[in-house]
């Protein structure tokens, strides 16, 4: 572990961050409100962190980074990211006035999760709105991708810092260059949310909204900028345009590579992307039904909300038109069930992610044929290809740490005095990075009552789910650290 | 630019590495998953898990696209698949194969008008026998390459203690040893290149390479302290292919080859076709027939077996029982380091070889020839000077070269200049170029015809 060189690409990291918070600090210029100043502030600090930490480490170089090197520049680098991004809430202060809490909003907004501790959204000033949306906008394909993308330096390198932070269980690079890999998925990013922002302004939404909304739809965040979410619009025509937007989002972003490229049955032909878009529709009609009748009379308003919640929470995205609470309990439940399903392998979604469930119950399958016939010689295949060995070891290994995770940290969170169905939901709203949960933590309610210890709890539970357990929790195993 | 590379073994691997550090595109097909992993975790290259020479893993790979396609895989015959679905794919991508059998050594023109039209066979052992004689042609010298069709060398010479040479600056070595030196190219220091400049002093152990006309070879040489009498007597260990096609080139020249060979049916084959040689039916390694064979009167010996430890083992033998100089085929790349500390400095490898004559043809064009030193450090390009590149009609030290490069020689109709700050290179002269492997892209943009880009 060569040290210097890690803390050198954190450094410039950082600094990166901080050039990003130019955006807010326009927005609050252009507003005239209260953020300038915390803004200002926060760029300095995090600009010259950076750069001072890249200075007294740039002289280490390196060609070929290890794996081992690439996740902790990785998992560290995220955690520095997530603490740099705090500052600006911090200094703003107000509902943020506990340094966990800007903390807790920083992260959640890095790793697309979209859980709040803000009781009044629309209270904050505009600069610390339109920064929480960029934050997921920026998390949601990577920072590291980003940089990775733009900085020419990280070369070979980018690689094994490209595979920490989008881990896939089956890797797959669009282009011949890493670099040109991570450009085609930025442009890809980009040119969708563009025409997120096209239609949501055609409909009437203002620019500040639209762009706001947008970069929380396409990482799959779920921060909006006011206190009743989406809900607030009450508009058929955005709930239409935002289910489009999380779908696509929810979906491997080299498919979207592909189909721009001409490539028309790119959707189809991946089996992953029919499995993830089959679950959506059969469960929007599934809950659809579950609610006609029961919560909402006409079967119009059952299909909009009902398909709104099961495409919100399955790409966990986690916004909310309704109250999900108040449904019955079918409907609930297959909610709380999506919160571990997920997105695909290679979207900006979060969760166990379609593609590691499927090979899972694919795994099973072929243990019961084997049980049947002894002799068979089978293989997992996805697409047709037989999928190998340590791809089906590994994913395997994922789903176990996934639960078991899951298992301890609402467990931990319940002896910290919340009550059951809270503990339960909320570690599975951040681990999955959905967002709200069920009870105290509901589409209607906010994290700020989670107790401190608890909301640390679950800043580590978000970082676990966006890095894909793997990159994060490997820094908690002693090997790591033995020379 | 793109390029498939067909094969992600040894040599795939370290073309697609050169390749990738200069930011050209790369997609490798192999079916090994364990070669495809090694690939994909080092080298910023997209790799494909499939059979070389199946369609839909070229479409796959872009070979419509790609201006160059490397089928360099171990199997003869799934290169001249490969190349062959290339060429029906894709007529206008440039085939290059890497074919090893002896029975393809006629059709090797063929294959270029034909079917597979493959731009360049390569054959690896044909290309170490090659090597092999380029460096018995320089005894002192470690390592030998040749540009300009042969009229110009590349000698690299280890400097040993007591060399009048050692702890002088180079600007003054002509001065002080009161004997014509050349021009130093570069130095391979600890396993570390140097470009040097005019204050940087030769140590002892150092790997120093130079460029020299045939006509002041013997006094360059002698300035080191190395002697160039020819090659009389050889001794080569092993009679495969290689040490057969080394011995029938070997035929037609005044000297005096004996083979030991361990396996005897294949003693009778060589000694069936072979006239002149002494074929020896023996182990390599066995004391009392090396020194029953005069060892100590050999003036080489070539280790040529299919074991590159017996190879190694063999050469160390025969240097303490004597033989003035030895030539050891290895092909594992991690032994390199290891050789000069043990005392074998003069190594052949085929797939190093094969690296070599794939690369001159990779850049073919603006670059005439280039060949990779030690590893994979530095290259050495040979280039033609055109009219409109930022190369000409300035003076040397005007142009600024890229860091860790150096012009070291102009050949300008037929003569051979050694450059100095105030030479001009003029549009038709062919230049050598000593570069770093970070300096190379920036090389190729000099070199490059401005109007290219427009």
């Amino acid at each position: 572990m060569r040290w210097r060189y890690i803390l050198s690409v954190i450094g410039i990291l950082t600094a990166v961050l901080g050039l990003t918070m130019i955006l807010p600090l326009l927005v609050g210029v252009l507003y005239r409100d209260s953020s300038v100043k915390p803004f200002l502030y926060a760029m300095a600090i995090t600009v010259s962190s950076g750069l001072i930490l890249y200075f007294f480490c740039r002289r280490a170089k390196a060609e070929i980074i290890s794996q081992r090197e690439g996740m902790a520049i990785v998992a560290i680098g995220w955690t520095v990211i997530g603490l740099f991004g705090a500052l600006p809430f911090y200094l703003e202060g107000g509902e943020f006035r506990f340094f966990v809490d800007a903390l807790f909003e920083s992260v959640s907004g890095f790793t697309t999760t979209g859980s709040s501790i803000l009781t009044n959204v629309e209270g904050i000033s505009k600069g610390s709105l339109f920064w929480r949306s960029l934050i997921q906008w920026l998390g949601g394909m990577g920072i590291i991708v980003l940089s990775v993308a733009i900085l020419p330096f990280l070369g070979v390198g980018g690689m094994q810092l490209y595979k920490a932070e989008v881990p896939s269980p089956i890797p797959d690079k669009l282009r011949p260059r890493i670099r040109d890999t991570a450009m085609v998925l930025w442009k890809v990013y980009a040119l969708i949310s563009l025409g997120q922002v096209i239609l949501l302004m055609a409909g009437g939404m203002g620019p500040f909204d639209s762009l706001c909304h947008t970069f929380t739809t396409m990482p799959t965040g779920g921060f909006s900028t006011k206190n009743a979410s989406v809900a607030h619009f009450n508009s058929a025509y955005f709930d239409g345009v935002m289910i489009v937007f999380m779908v696509l989002a929810g979906i491997n972003f080299s498919l979207h590579y592909q189909f721009m490229k001409g490539n028309t049955l790119a959707f189809w032909k991946d089996s992953e992307c029919r499995f993830f878009l089959g679950i959506v529709v059969g469960l929007m009609a599934i809950v659809s039904f579950d609610l006609h009748g029961k919560v909402y009379s006409s079967v119009g308003s059952a299909f909009r909300y009902g398909s709104f919640q099961v495409v919100s929470i399955l790409t966990t995205t986690g916004y909310a038109t309704a109250d999900y609470e108040q449904w019955p309990a079918m409907s609930q439940l297959i909610l709380l069930l999506c919160m571990f399903l997920g997105a695909s392998a290679g979207s900006t979604g979060g969760g166990m992610k379609c593609l590691r469930v499927m090979l899972c119950f694919k795994f099973c399958y072929k243990e019961l044929f084997s049980l049947i016939h002894p002799h068979a010689v089978m293989h997992v295949k996805i697409g047709g290809r037989s999928v190998p060995e340590d791809v089906m070891r590994s994913v395997m290994g994922f789903l176990a740490l996934y639960v078991g995770l899951f298992a301890l940290s609402s467990v931990l969170l319940a002896g910290m005095g919340v009550d059951f169905i809270t503990s339960f939901s909320a570690v599975a709203a951040t681990i999955g990075n959905i967002g709200p949960g069920f009870g105290m933590v509901g589409p209607v309610e906010n994290f700020a009552a989670i107790p401190f210890w608890g909301k640390w709890l679950l800043i580590w539970c978000m970082l676990l789910g966006r890095l894909e357990i793997y990159t994060i929790i490997i820094l908690m195993v002693p090997e790591f650290w033995r020379k | 630019m793109k390029i498939v590379i067909v094969g992600a073994g040894e040599v795939g691997f370290h073309i697609a590495s050169h390749l990738a550090r200069e930011n050209k595109d790369v997609v490798v097909i192999d079916q090994d998953a364990a070669a495809i992993r090694r690939l994909s975790e080092n080298i910023d290259v997209q790799v494909i898990q499939a059979s070389g020479s199946s369609p839909a893993a070229l479409m796959e790979a872009g070979i419509k696209s790609a201006e160059l396609m490397l089928a360099v895989t171990n199997s003869d015959e799934t290169n001249l698949v490969a190349c062959l679905v290339s060429d029906m794919l894709s007529p206008n991508t440039k085939k290059l194969a890497r074919i090893r059998a002896a029975d393809f050594d006629e059709f090797h023109e063929t294959f270029k008008i034909k079917a597979p039209r493959i731009e360049t066979v390569i054959n690896p052992e044909i290309e170490v026998v090659k090597t092999i004689v380029q460096m018995m042609s320089v005894p002192g010298a470690v390592d030998v390459g040749e540009f300009a069709d042969g009229r110009v060398k590349l000698i690299g010479v280890r400097l040993e203690k007591h060399e009048k040479a050692i702890g002088i600056p180079l600007s003054e070595l002509s001065a002080r040893v009161k004997q014509k030196a050349p021009l130093i190219s570069a130095i391979i220091r600890e396993d570390k290149l140097v470009i040097p400049r005019g204050n940087d002093k030769l140590l002892a152990g150092d790997l120093v390479y130079f460029m020299s006309e045939d006509r002041n070879l013997t006094d360059y040489l002698s300035f080191f302290d190395k002697h160039s009498e020819p090659v009389k007597r050889v001794l080569i260990i092993g009679g495969g292919r290689i040490g057969y096609r080394l011995a029938r080139l070997l035929e037609d020249q005044p000297v005096y080859t004996k083979i030991i060979e361990k396996n005897s049916e294949r003693c009778k084959v060589i000694a069936d076709k072979l006239n002149k040689a002494v074929i020896l039916h023996g182990d390599g390694s066995d004391q009392m027939l090396l020194s029953e064979e005069n060892i100590h009167e050999m003036d080489m010996v070539v280790a040529l077996t299919g074991e590159e430890e017996t190879n190694i083992l063999s050469s160390l033998l025969v240097k303490q029982m004597g033989a003035k100089k030895t030539i050891t085929m290895i092909s594992r790349f991690s032994y390199f380091p290891l050789m000069e500390r043990i005392g074998l400095d003069q190594i052949v490898s085929p797939r190093l070889s094969a690296i070599n004559s794939i690369l001159q043809h990779i850049r073919r064009g603006k670059v005439l020839s280039a060949r990779s030193i030690k590893g994979e450090e530095a290259e050495v390009l040979e280039a033609m000077a055109m009219e409109t590149s930022d190369i000409v009609d300035k003076p040397l030290n005007v142009i600024g070269m890229p860091k860790g490069s150096l012009v070291t020689g102009i050949i300008r109709d037929d003569q051979f200049i050694i450059p100095s700050g105030s030479s001009i290179i003029k549009p038709g002269d062919r230049i050598i170029i000593f570069a770093v492997k970070q300096a190379i892209p920036k090389i190729e943009k000099i070199l490059a015809v401005k109007l290219e880009f427009f």
